[in-house]
């Protein structure tokens, strides 16, 4: 049973990253990956609770335009089964998957690099048999792009599968309670960052009312962030009809230019 | 449609389906630093731009254009592929250039509305709906989630579809209606953002406040007195300045913010 689980991890960190570049079903992004890891390793809710956390420090983390970001989809995964074969408790989790998980999801951002450089020689080696006429050869050759990236995820997972929950066991005899403590604390913090990238993206001085109403619904209502979400939708969806039937002349005014504007942020 | 080759009638409903499929499994995982996205392209392409060329020389014509730079927001490429191929089934390879100004010219704006859109937006309002509910051990926001990408794959392979019937004229008019929805999603995504800073962003203080008889708990007395969820406002406020500075990498954020809570932890200023 144990082998089983591990092969599937394997294989979920190896279709993980063909997902994201490609159909974005299954995508790599923590919540889906951790509910997947999750059903495979059999304890759902420990593994959601370790995927929230890593999820929010995701939040805003996208790798556009073929920048490399850190892999949190990784971290997520490896940070799951790590924590589930070595404890039951869901704050030592959370706290042996964010040591193990952040490191390797660091890891995954030289991987990425590494797999656009490789891929270079797999675009070359189509292109020739194309020119040489091998239309069959050159589709072949094109299969080669996505088995190096998904081993740029599918070979730290194995290292960590193989010796992830071995390391952890010796360190959590040694290591002192103020230090696991200390790393589940930091995992309360750390959605921080990905909020704070998030809003680097986003017009926040045009739109302050908003994060302002959400904010104060939030702490001092304490309604659920669904139900936050839908009031944002109804904000949304009444700014879209106005502006929709406001300007029919809307389409002479625009060109294509995005609404994201440089001049909207924070210095 | 008016043909000026007797073969384009070959294409059918199907090869655009399944084109579709191709480049969408491919779109980035054949990327790489000199053409990007262009492998993808031609192995999405290539079983129904055969159908069109006949002969061998203007098949490798039309797919080393196909070889060129290509980069844009991959739900995107769909429209622009789609039209693509219409081109070059109406007037073959002498659409070779309009096809390399058309894809060239058109993957920048639809980069620039589909990538907030699909990797900033849609991400955070699922990301935080899922995230947050996460935290309490329930999966519903990820399973939401995960349904919603199946409905949208069956929308893109739509894209594709209405790329290639109705092409270039679409794609134009599309562009600023995307503007408007792109900032009625900021609007949705701000809101969110804002009610996730009190709701996933915890700090609890341990210090008492002695004074003789009187034990004062900083967090509950003073601290939520003031305003609830202050320190977690304060230090997103705080990350926020920091990224916006860019004198110090993300990685060493988090890393500081680790070192932060270790430090508290072991001084008794911050509980789990």
């Amino acid at each position: 049973m144990e082998i089983i689980q591990a092969i599937l991890i394997v294989a979920l960190a190896f279709w993980m990253v063909l997902d994201q570049q490609g159909f974005v079903i299954t995508t790599w992004f923590p919540s889906i990956i951790g509910m997947i890891a999750g059903v495979i390793m059999g304890d759902v809710p420990t593994a959601m609770v370790i995927a929230g956390t890593f999820q929010l420090m995701a939040l805003g983390v996208a790798n556009i335009g073929g920048s490399s970001v850190p892999n949190y989809g990784l971290a997520t995964l490896v940070g799951i089964y790590v924590a589930l074969r070595t404890t039951g408790d869901i704050e030592n989790a959370k706290a042996i998957a964010l040591a193990v998980g952040v490191p390797v999801g660091m890891l995954g951002i030289q991987l990425d690099v590494l797999g656009k450089i490789l891929n270079s020689y797999v675009s070359h080696a189509a292109q020739k048999a194309l020119n040489e006429g091998k239309f069959a050869k050159m589709n072949r050759i094109f299969w080669i792009g996505p088995l190096i990236f998904g081993l740029t995820t599918a070979i730290p997972t194995l290292l960590c599968v193989i010796f992830g929950d071995k390391i952890v066991k010796v360190l959590l005899d040694v290591v002192p309670k103020w230090f696991t403590d200390g790393l589940s604390i930091a995992g309360s913090m750390l959605p921080v960052v990905g909020i704070a990238l998030l809003l680097q993206f986003m017009p926040v001085k045009k739109y302050l009312t908003m994060l302002l109403i959400g904010f104060v619904i939030s702490a001092y209502l304490g309604l659920p962030i669904l139900g936050i979400a839908i009031l944002g939708f109804a904000f949304a969806y009444y700014f879209f009809t106005q502006k929709i039937n406001s300007t029919p002349a809307a389409a002479a005014a625009g060109n294509g230019n995005t609404s994201v504007e440089g001049d909207e942020f924070d210095e | 449609m008016s043909n000026t080759e007797p073969a384009t009638n070959q294409v059918t409903k199907r090869d655009i389906r399944s084109a579709a499929i191709r480049y969408m499994f491919m779109a980035c995982n054949t990327f790489n630093y000199e053409n990007q996205q262009a492998p993808a392209v031609v192995f999405g392409l290539n079983k129904v731009l055969r159908k069109i060329y006949k002969k061998d020389e203007d098949y490798k014509a039309s797919l080393n254009n196909h070889f060129n730079y290509f980069n844009t927001t991959t739900w995107m490429a769909n429209l622009l592929l789609g039209a693509s191929v219409a081109m070059e089934q109406k007037d073959g390879i002498q659409s070779k250039e309009a096809v390399q100004a058309f894809k060239t010219g058109m993957m920048g704006p639809l980069a620039g509305v589909g990538d907030t859109l699909i990797w900033v937006l849609y991400p955070t309002i699922m990301g935080s709906i899922a995230g947050y509910m996460g935290l309490q051990g329930n999966p519903t926001g990820a399973i939401i989630w995960l349904l919603l990408n199946i409905v949208f794959f069956f929308f893109r392979i739509k894209l594709f579809d209405v790329g290639h019937t109705s092409g270039l004229k679409l794609i134009t008019a599309l562009g600023d209606r995307l503007n408007v929805f792109t900032e009625a999603a900021s609007i949705m995504g701000l809101t969110v953002v804002g009610a996730l800073i009190p709701a996933v962003v915890k700090m609890n203080v341990q210090l008492k406040y002695q004074t003789g008889e009187v034990t004062l708990p900083i967090q509950t007395e003073i601290l939520d007195k003031i305003m609830p969820a202050l320190l977690p406002a304060v230090l997103t406020i705080i990350v926020y300045k920091l990224i916006g500075s860019k004198k110090i990498g993300l990685t060493s954020i988090i890393f500081l913010i680790i070192g932060l809570a270790l430090v508290c932890s072991y001084l008794g200023i911050l509980g789990v």
